[in-house]
């Protein structure tokens, strides 16, 4: 049986949702490395993607070719209905319904907390800062850390800053939300409270991408588990099918030494 | 089990020298009285030295006419020693500031063009700076020097443009906007403007961010300030009797009795220094209560008291005459001011006058109504721009790299234009690298403007090694020399350090 019953399920749920982000034969090379060898997938909307792998498997690269901060040399990328190319109204068309959330969180030192997370509403959205200020704090509250507004990031713990991170991409409202491994930065007890915070996104119904090492996380949100190796994708399924009938060895050896 | 009270602990005094209390206070102390001792014994020597080989240490020459000319600045004729001090002064500082714009801008521009992804502008950058920074600075302005005296020499008509526009081996010569009558009253006018513009730009703020339209802050306040300026050009002399303030001001300042000034100054030493104690006990104050001084927090109270009381005597005792000095000064101030100000004038503010060339000797030459800089000027000035620029470009580079390539990835993520994230992100935090190395390269201007002796440019050095030439003063001049770029130098790095605090970024 090459695709279990539940993965077929999974499958026909996501058929009629339209698609999100599409990726047909996408190529990276740095120099001579390849990083990516023909990554081909289709996210739904409303999915949560999580992508895993071992380190150096193209996971991130991937992901950040999603939203142009890298340039992929081969194949198509379409987010959105929009394809992503040389043209700058697209990339910026792209960037403005991506949102990305970083493993070194990159939030601006220099801006408070609610800067940080108007700076985008109010440049580029042209939004009154009222307004954006008052989605800014409705934001932290739904991330939890409604007290820290006028703070400095560097006042901030790592699962606070990271919090601060999620609501700043969200102040874009994002169709799509990338995260590249959110949690590999933070001490363990502040992993959970980011990963509650995605696990509420998750719930809301926004599309997701996730890179991430939190198996726990995948198996309890996600809709599709995609595994990567080499650059490629070894194999998708559900998280059911996932941990409990892996099809590819490559796949059960690396479940074997993370589990 | 042994019993339950606290083992009786014996305290016992160290013998003096091994307490840590009483070794502490007798190093300050010795260590004070070896500083004052040393620093008297020195200017002893120095003074019975001076005076046994007969080398001048007096200031008269400051109000004797030196009977030399300068080759430039607001004074080519001046009467006394001070005054051609003071032209070079002049000529430094406009110097340095010009140097330190230019240098700036110049160098943010190389800067960027060495960071831009075009091959030219990157290989343009890369040659200026490495060519600029590698000739000693010297070498340059002497051969800026040498290209600008090859010039067309000067004549009664040269061009570009007769009348208006001059270059030759003098140097440039073009048209010169200047003060003019009426133009302190003018100055009001504008300060009033620029309150109520100031006041209409936060109002516009206010309402683009409530509204969310664009209502031009910025623009809408320049535009209000040149209608300002227009209508004040007509109006300014209502505000005539501001200098009937100021008259009234001068005598009343000079009825104050000498006495009365005399124990303020006074007050004010003891009371500034009763005050900085205050607040440096308040540091300390715990939300529990006093914290434990240290010694050296004694010390320093102790010194601040001293020397409060020091200052005070000195001013009572030795030095009664600064109070009359004061009360004369300001009551002359106040009386210029008047002047100023004052009713009769209602000319123009501003005025322009055109450049001429006047032949009194053998020679044409450049007369004063134009705006001319020399050749010397012009040397000096393109070497210290260019030399400087050169560094600055790297500092800039250096600034803009060592911020964390995240940011840039951050604002590129959130759909922010690469000019935004220049402007909000990136610049703000590479401003933050930037600063302490640009105040060092503006330092490093300012005093390299005293190669201008190469070229015989007027600036302080070259007037002051005139006079002393003159006068046989060579001391006191120096003296002047060392105090007045002292001063520049830490005028600008006071400036620095505000800014770098300002742009310091919060933790913790």
């Amino acid at each position: 049986m090459n695709i279990d019953d539940a993965t077929a399920a999974a499958n026909d749920r996501l058929a009629d949702r339209d698609d999100m982000i599409v990726c047909v034969d996408v190529d990276k090379f740095y120099g001579d490395f390849q990083a990516l060898k023909g990554v081909t997938a289709t996210i739904k909307e409303g999915e949560v993607a999580v992508v895993c792998g071992p380190s150096g498997s193209g996971k991130s690269t991937w992901i950040r070719c999603i939203n142009r901060l890298e340039v992929h040399q081969g194949g198509d990328i379409v987010v959105d209905g929009i394809e992503l190319t040389n043209d700058l109204r697209n990339i910026e068309k792209i960037r403005s319904e991506v949102g990305m959330v970083f493993q070194q969180f990159n939030l601006f030192p220099h801006l408070t907390v609610l800067d940080n997370i108007t700076l985008a509403p109010i440049w580029v959205r042209k939004k009154p800062r009222g307004e954006a200020e008052s989605m800014a704090r409705a934001l932290l509250e739904r991330v939890g850390i409604p007290e820290q507004a006028e703070k400095f990031p560097g006042q901030l713990s790592g699962g606070q800053q990271q919090r601060v991170a999620i609501a700043r991409s969200l102040a874009m409202e994002p169709r799509v939300m990338l995260f590249d491994e959110p949690t590999s930065a933070l001490d363990p007890e502040m992993i959970k409270e980011v990963l509650d915070v995605m696990k509420e996104l998750a719930h809301s119904g926004i599309t997701m991408m996730v890179v991430t090492h939190e198996m726990g996380f995948a198996r309890e949100v996600a809709d599709r588990i995609m595994f990567m190796e080499g650059g490629e994708i070894v194999e998708v399924g559900t998280p059911e099918h996932f941990f409990t009938n892996p099809t590819e060895d490559r796949t059960k050896l690396f479940l074997s030494q993370i589990l | 089990m042994a019993t339950n009270s606290p083992p009786s602990i014996h305290h016992e005094r160290p013998p003096l020298y091994r307490d840590v209390t009483v070794v502490k206070w007798v190093v300050q102390i010795v260590a004070l009285l070896l500083t004052l001792g040393a620093l008297w014994f020195l200017a002893n020597q120095a003074g019975d030295n001076l005076r046994a080989s007969n080398v001048p240490t007096d200031y008269d020459f400051l109000s004797v006419n030196p009977g030399i000319d300068l080759s430039s600045g607001i004074d080519t004729d001046p009467d006394t020693g001070g005054r051609a001090l003071w032209v070079g002064m002049v000529n430094t500082l406009r110097m340095a500031v010009a140097g330190i714009l230019v240098a700036t801008i110049l160098g943010v521009i190389v800067g960027l063009a060495r960071l831009s992804n075009n091959w030219l502008l990157k290989k343009i950058g890369t040659v200026f700076v490495e060519t600029l920074r590698n000739v000693p600075l010297l070498v340059q302005i002497l051969f800026y020097g040498a290209v600008f005296a090859s010039l067309d020499r000067v004549t009664a008509d040269v061009g570009p443009i007769n009348g208006w526009l001059h270059i030759s081996n003098k140097g440039l010569s073009m048209p010169r906007a200047h003060i003019a009558d009426g133009f302190y009253q003018w100055a009001v006018v504008l300060l009033i403007g620029l309150v109520v513009a100031n006041f209409l730009r936060k109002r516009r703020i206010a309402q683009q961010d409530a509204t969310g339209e664009e209502t031009y802050p910025i623009l809408s306040a320049f535009g209000l300030m040149v209608v300002v300026a227009i209508i004040g050009w007509f109006i300014h002399p209502i505000f005539g009797f501001i200098g009937n303030i100021f008259e009234a001001l001068s005598s009343l300042v000079s009825s104050v009795p000498e006495t009365v000034l005399q124990l303020v100054i006074g007050a004010l030493c003891v009371g500034s220094s009763a005050y900085w104690i205050r607040g440096f006990l308040n540091s300390r104050r715990t939300p529990a209560g006093l914290a434990k001084l240290t010694d050296d927090d004694y010390f320093r109270m102790i010194f601040a008291a001293v020397g409060g009381v020091i200052g005070a005597v000195f001013f009572l005792v030795l030095w009664p005459g600064l109070s009359s000095w004061m009360i004369n000064s300001a009551s002359d101030l106040f009386e210029v001011l008047g002047n100023k100000f004052g009713n009769g004038r209602s000319g123009r503010p501003l005025d322009v006058d055109l450049p001429n060339i006047v032949q009194t000797g053998k020679f044409p030459n450049y007369g004063p109504s134009g705006l001319n800089f020399s050749i010397g000027f012009a040397a000096v000035f393109f070497g210290v721009v260019f030399y400087t620029a050169a560094f600055v470009a790297e500092i800039v580079r250096g600034g803009i790299l060592a911020v964390p390539k995240g940011q840039t990835e951050a604002a590129a993520s959130l759909g922010l234009r690469r000019s935004t994230a220049l402007r909000r992100v990136i610049i703000p935090q590479a401003l933050r690298v930037m600063l302490p190395p640009l105040g060092n390269q503006y330092l490093n201007l300012t005093k390299n403007t005293s190669l201008a002796i190469a070229v015989g440019y007027s600036d302080i050095v070259q007037v002051g090694q005139t006079v002393y030439n003159q006068t046989g003063k060579t001391l006191p001049v120096v003296s002047i020399w060392m105090f007045f770029y002292l001063s520049c130098s830490l005028s600008i790095s006071v400036i620095v350090n505000f800014f770098n605090v300002r742009m310091k970024i919060v933790e913790r």
